[in-house]
């Protein structure tokens, strides 16, 4: 099953009144809504504020999700409308002229904008995140860096990483989690640090 | 687990086994904590400039206050069972066509049809020994043939008592 298959179940969950479903949901979109919603509300904290109201209203607007688009092309268009709001509810223009539809919410690839105007504290934070995730990856293994560099930016499935490979799809899979686990053990140790502002 | 919640996340496990994975994730604090932070390098790989402070407890305490979502069943699991049922029927649709269509040619059922239709009635024909060769030779392209490609291999031979005499 694909990755919308397990956020529709994610979302039925919820649907059968699961509250805690939605926390995977949020923990999974959180930094992608994030980055969509901070080219319209460039303050971080502002940013931060409208992408927790979107969630809420994705929360409540739930019921009325019957899976006829992707959850994230849903969460989207819902934080999109929320950020207008927001902007228009504070007297400020959207910064685009033109209409900021789905499918260009998805190939969004500008630099996030939340560090714009961020407070010391997270920018620290978060550069320290950031290098220790790529000196994490730099002391990987060749094959287990290759596999989750392949998964990760790239987007390939298991089965094109073992043909990029040349190696069975049990072994992608390994690969793919001993880096994942390898660089999430440099990570927590940083993140524990950080009680009640975690990343 | 983790090796479970990591290839869930590529989307890599079956649906039984997902279902079964993300009630275990929300029930489980270690569990959540490896969906977020598998989910977490990810991102860092992907947008390094976009990464900001975890919202998911601030959201959590959030909808603490909401009315728990009780929705009626989706229309994509209705839509599932719809598409199902449109292929069986499909498929049940290309059988019937497939047999029609044999039976319409099946280059038995002509010549008993078209000696219905005439009057004509069968022939009692005694083969020549001589003939053998004639027939094995064309075996293949005969209408009564239902093997073909295999009727090559088959020999015909004939057995006559008078011959075995002399």
């Amino acid at each position: 099953m694909g990755d919308k298959e397990v956020d529709q179940q994610l979302v039925e969950r919820v649907q059968r009144g699961d509250k805690h479903a939605f926390d995977l949901l949020v923990a999974k979109y959180q930094r992608k809504l994030g980055r969509l919603i901070s080219r319209f509300v460039r303050n971080a904290s502002e940013a931060e504020d409208v992408t927790q109201e979107a969630f809420v209203k994705a929360y409540r607007a739930l019921p009325g999700f019957r899976g006829d688009s992707a959850f994230y092309t849903w969460l989207y268009r819902i934080g999109i409308n929320t950020a207008k709001n927001y902007l228009l509810a504070n007297k400020r223009q959207p910064p685009v002229s033109t209409p900021f539809d789905t499918e260009e919410a998805e190939s969004f690839e500008e630099a996030g904008l939340l560090h714009e105007v961020s407070t010391p504290e997270n920018e620290l934070m978060s550069k320290q995140v950031v290098n220790t995730v790529q000196q994490a990856l730099q002391q990987l293994p060749e094959d287990l860096r290759s596999a989750l560099t392949l998964r990760e930016i790239e987007g390939l499935s298991y089965e094109e990483i073992a043909s990029v490979m040349n190696c069975p799809v049990g072994t992608v899979r390994s690969r793919i989690f001993r880096a994942r686990e390898a660089v999430a053990e440099k990570l927590r140790p940083l993140l524990e640090t950080s009680q009640g502002n975690r990343w | 687990m983790k090796h479970e919640i990591s290839a869930l996340m590529d989307g890599e496990l079956f649906e039984d086994e997902a279902d079964s994975l993300l009630g275990q994730i929300r029930r489980t604090p270690d569990a959540y904590s490896d969906w977020a932070i598998y989910h977490l390098i990810g991102d860092v790989l992907r947008q390094p400039d976009s990464i900001h402070r975890d919202l998911t407890a601030r959201v959590s305490e959030c909808l603490r206050n909401e009315a728990t979502v009780l929705a009626p069943r989706s229309r994509a699991l209705k839509q599932r069972a719809r598409v199902f049922a449109l292929s069986a029927a499909a498929s049940l649709m290309g059988v019937g066509m497939v047999a029609w269509m044999t039976l319409q040619i099946n280059p038995e059922t002509s010549p008993q049809l078209a000696m219905q239709q005439s009057g004509m009635r069968p022939v009692n024909l005694q083969i020549q020994p001589a003939a053998n060769d004639y027939l094995m030779a064309h075996q293949e392209f005969s209408p009564s043939n239902d093997m073909n490609g295999g009727a090559s291999y088959i020999h015909t031979v004939t057995y006559s008592p008078e011959e075995k005499s002399q």
